[in-house]
């Protein structure tokens, strides 16, 4: 949000334009001028010192971490030759910076190296479970906007109320509730006893829609049930808010719009600055839910992939799954901004 | 591709929920415990089963953290976890030798497999395998003594950790081999292989006849076959597979003679597997399939398994999920024959524990029994040595064994001024809570007791720099020579050990070199190498007297996993016990079957 220095609630950011028709800003930015893929350039460019930096953190860290991966893979009745033959073959007997620059000079080749635990190609790996993961957050995203935009609206219609209360009681208490032990009562529930879902496994797409739901569906409820109250809360606040306190909503009044409407045209829109921004900054937490959550389920995705890789040490495998996971959030962020300009016409990005 | 069927299993009512719920949060919150319970081991023994029925499929689920990881492969030549895997590895390969017994898990030995006999030489330097008539991989070619020699040279040469380290004579010739033989053999070794050495393994490992195996060794090896199940040694493949596979696809589908073939193997998720119509038993397998999936602890092995997406489980640990399948008339639990007991290691190598005086306020102040009774219901099994009941050479008493008297304890400390003590383990539950019990314990004693909880990488950093002062671990393996058996934590040399190093070392690494033992040592490794049995069980009963009277560490509870099954579900090692070899039973799958 750099460049926008917009505030959520930035309904009329200083030095813009008044909005007009000729001003809706995304079609308008995206041509000759392209202030817009300005932008998206430079956010892009952005990213490389960003994931440089990232990867030299996460090599550090597993550098660090305590144990010898080589004496941790061959077990502790093995010798100290099957040790090192362990060594040898997972990398370890090289210098750290060699190992280092070796794995980054590769991906510059575009070689994403090999998983120096089974040597399988960490481009296979990804390719293979990336989907997986992939489905899991969008679904998540989808599920928790579904739910928590309509009952946000709802409760925001009578602040107070009884249904405003009952959303504040249920979403307390999900936001309260770590997502694996909300993972194990779905199981305990719609598994053990209504036997209605598989409680582990995954059933690729190509095997047919409904069965791919079905397996797909507990894991999405325990990543979406929390971030659902949370955006409940947050979206339900700040509707008030709007409602109480900003003019327009009082001009809106005035000329008679129904309150429904208002909350719906008006604050809404205004109140979905905020909720984007919130949505953007836990892309992050949402795919570092997925590596416990895919544990849970036996779910073969990516988050499983870097738990197993950072157990065992395997650098090439951990350092590209938080790549991916880095490059996800910061372009998610990037998406986000461009939003507004899509939501807000009179913001104008790398105007001066 | 994942797709997990599912079973019709009975549906919980609203108050099983409730309790299910209540057990789940007390799992969660890490407080294992509950009443004892009387039962002990279920034992299927008892009730009356069937005639075994041929047929149907079963999924076994494993937990990820051990048996249902398999990340390195299934080629046991290289695969890192030949050992873990042993369920994987005895359904695909079937195995030379396999480890049985009694009903009720006593009485267990080894039982030649794919192997007819075997036999020692009178010097114990030549053991002689022969190998059964007939035997063919699944893919056609023999199981016959070119394919072990092929198999074993892979095995000592490619660096796999699930070899045992092997004292081999390795002065004796190589014989006259067939060209397309050595050329099959080095295509499958590593490319940097010293060929010298290959064939020095050569003339240690021979092929007298077309069934007739020899290995010869340097210095006697007593426990070499009773370690073999477990090793990949055991383990034979299609060496014709192999070469035409590749060795990639041969490590994630590898063809041999066991009862069941590779349909799809995704590594330590799910592995399928198919009847092998040309197994060499008549009328067994029992199973048209088998299934191993890869689960994420034991809470949630416990739930797939009540959700009727597996069959069975092997190896369930949590005591609380023990306790709620033995009282579920859904599930058969069996414990294992327990073989290795909890021992806490004392370092004598420095203070406090290098004064005889504060190991033995140790063995007073520990009183393994009410541990036994408070964290396991009972259920362990109690030792006073290095093997439980389940295991070769177990004694249930040590002459002169220090018992808890926690008035001597106090006595003790008082005499030496006062005892402060580090108490180190792995950072498991189970663990933990002992640590937790015996912290109180010793802290009535009067001993002073920070605990230090770890992850296994740490302990064995910790062990390796000598910065230890006590550990709790658990010792022992059905053959005490085997695994991580009684050497690795008693022997001065070991860096697993905190026992005193020979005169004259001032380091194990000196003491290797120099080839110094202490007293200990010497007894240790004669009962190592001794072929005869009885031979071996004084020497070990010699062993145990030693660390007991010298109090190098107090032995406790042992306690096996459970096999918990789905009802209508039989078979040797899971339905009757079979002791661990080391850590995991050999399940005996091709006799596994289900009711119809």
């Amino acid at each position: 949000m750099t460049d926008t220095a917009v505030h959520p609630h930035a309904a009329r950011p200083d030095g813009t334009k008044p909005p007009g028709r000729q001003g809706r800003g995304v079609t308008q930015g995206a041509g000759s001028g392209s202030p817009l893929l300005r932008l998206f350039g430079r956010r892009l460019l952005m990213t490389i010192p960003l994931l440089l930096a990232i990867s030299v953190l996460v090599f550090v860290l597993l550098e660090m971490m305590p144990g010898d991966p080589a004496r941790n893979q061959a077990g502790m009745d093995a010798s100290e030759e099957q040790v090192e033959a362990v060594r040898q073959r997972m990398g370890l007997d090289r210098p750290a910076p060699e190992r280092y620059f070796g794995w980054l000079f590769g991906l510059f080749r575009g070689d994403l190296g090999q998983s120096s635990v089974s040597g399988q190609p960490v481009a296979d790996m990804i390719a293979d479970r990336a989907p997986v993961t992939l489905e899991l957050v969008v679904l998540a995203f989808v599920v928790s906007l579904g739910i928590a935009i309509p009952v946000a609206l709802m409760a925001a219609r009578k602040p107070g109320g009884l249904f405003d209360r009952a959303t504040m009681v249920v979403a307390m208490t999900m936001l309260a509730v770590p997502n694996f032990v909300l993972a194990m009562l779905l199981v305990l529930v719609f598994a053990i006893t209504l036997q209605m879902l598989p409680a582990i496994g995954f059933v690729p797409l190509e095997d047919g829609l409904v069965p791919n739901l079905r397996s797909v569906a507990m894991p999405v409820l325990a990543l979406a049930v929390p971030l659902a109250a949370f955006y409940t809360r947050f979206l339900r606040g700040d509707l008030v808010e709007q409602m109480n306190s900003a003019d327009y909503v009082d001009t809106a009044r005035s000329k008679g719009v129904r309150p429904g409407l208002v909350l719906w045209l008006h604050a809404f829109r205004n109140s979905s600055f905020g909720l984007l921004t919130i949505v953007g900054l836990n892309i992050g937490t949402l795919v570092g839910g997925t590596v416990i959550i895919e544990q849970i389920f036996a779910m073969p995705g990516m988050g499983m992939m870097m738990l197993e890789g950072a157990m065992s040490q395997d650098v090439a495998v951990v350092q590209m799954c938080v790549f991916i996971f880095a490059a996800v959030a910061v372009l998610a962020n990037l998406v986000v901004d461009l939003m507004y300009a899509v939501l807000d016409p009179r913001i104008r990005y790398g105007s001066h | 591709m994942n797709t997990i069927p599912r079973r019709k299993g009975p549906r919980r009512g609203l108050l099983g929920t409730l309790a299910l719920a209540a057990s789940l949060s007390l799992v969660l919150a890490g407080c294992g415990g509950g009443e004892p319970n009387a039962e002990g081991q279920a034992t299927e023994a008892a009730a009356t089963v069937g005639e075994p029925q041929t047929g149907g499929d079963l999924t076994v689920l494993l937990d990820a953290g051990f048996a249902g990881g398999w990340s390195t492969g299934l080629d046991p030549a290289t695969s890192n976890t030949v050992g873990a895997n042993m369920p994987q590895n005895s359904a695909i390969f079937g195995g030379l030798f396999t480890l049985e017994a009694d009903e009720n898990g006593e009485n267990a030995e080894i039982v030649p497999n794919q192997a007819e006999s075997y036999e020692f030489s009178e010097d114990g330097l030549t053991l002689t395998v022969k190998l059964r008539e007939g035997i063919t991989f699944s893919d056609g070619s023999p199981l016959n003594a070119d394919a072990v020699v092929w198999n074993w040279i892979r095995a000592l040469s490619s660096g796999s950790t699930g070899t045992p380290q092997l004292d081999l004579d390795l002065t004796r010739e190589m014989p006259e081999l067939d060209q397309q033989f050595l050329d099959d053999l080095y295509a499958a070794l590593p490319e940097d292989v010293d060929q010298a050495v290959i064939e020095q393994r050569l003339g240690a490992v021979q092929a007298v006849d077309d069934l007739t195996v020899e290995i010869h060794f340097s210095v006697a090896n007593g426990a070499f076959v009773n370690a073999m199940p477990s090793t990949s040694l055991n383990f034979v493949g299609s060496p014709t597979a192999y070469q035409e596979l590749g060795a990639d696809q041969y490590s994630q589908a590898p063809v041999a003679a066991g009862p069941f073939t590779v349909d799809a193997n995704r590594l330590s998720e799910r592995l399928e597997l198919t009847r092998n119509e040309d197994y060499f038993r008549d009328g067994l397998p029992y199973l048209d399939e088998l299934s191993f999936q890869s689960v994420a602890g034991d809470q949630v092995l416990y739930q797939t398994l009540q959700a009727g997406q597996g069959d069975a489980i092997e190896g369930l640990s949590s005591v609380t999920l023990i306790e709620q399948a033995q009282e579920n008339p859904n599930l058969t639990t069996t414990l294992g024959a327990p073989t290795s007991p909890y021992v806490i290691q004392l370092n004598t190598r420095k203070a406090p524990f290098d004064d005889k005086k504060a190991r033995e306020a140790i063995y007073y102040a520990t009183d393994f029994e009410a541990i036994n009774e408070g964290l396991f219901g009972g259920q362990g099994d109690m030792s006073q040595s290095f093997t439980a009941s389940g295991g070769l050479f177990h004694q249930q008493e040590v002459e002169g064994y220090r018992t808890y008297d926690p008035e001597k304890a106090r006595e003790l400390v008082e005499e030496i001024g006062g005892l402060t003590v580090e108490l180190g383990t792995t950072d498991i539950v189970t663990a933990r809570q002992v640590t937790t019990a015996l912290q109180t314990q010793w802290q009535d004693a009067g001993i002073d007791v920070t605990i230090d909880s770890k992850p296994l990488g740490d302990v064995i950093t910790k062990f390796t720099s000598g910065e230890w002062e006590s550990m709790l671990q658990t010792a022992g393996a059905w053959e005490p020579a085997a695994g991580i058996g009684v050497a690795v934590r008693f022997g001065s040399t070991s860096p697993f050990s905190g026992t005193p190093l020979p005169e004259g070392a001032e380091t194990a690494t000196q003491a290797l070199e120099e080839n110094l033992n202490t007293e200990l040592d010497e007894v240790l490794t004669n009962a190592a190498s001794t072929v005869d049995q009885e031979e071996r069980g004084d020497l070990y009963k010699q062993a145990a007297k030693m660390i007991s009277d010298e109090a190098y560490g107090p032995f406790g509870m042992a306690f096996s996993p459970a096999q918990v099954v789905r009802k209508g579900v039989h078979g040797p090692g899971l339905t009757t016990p079979i002791p661990a070899l080391v850590v995991n039973s050999g399940v005996l799958y091709d006799r596994v079957w289900v009711e119809q």
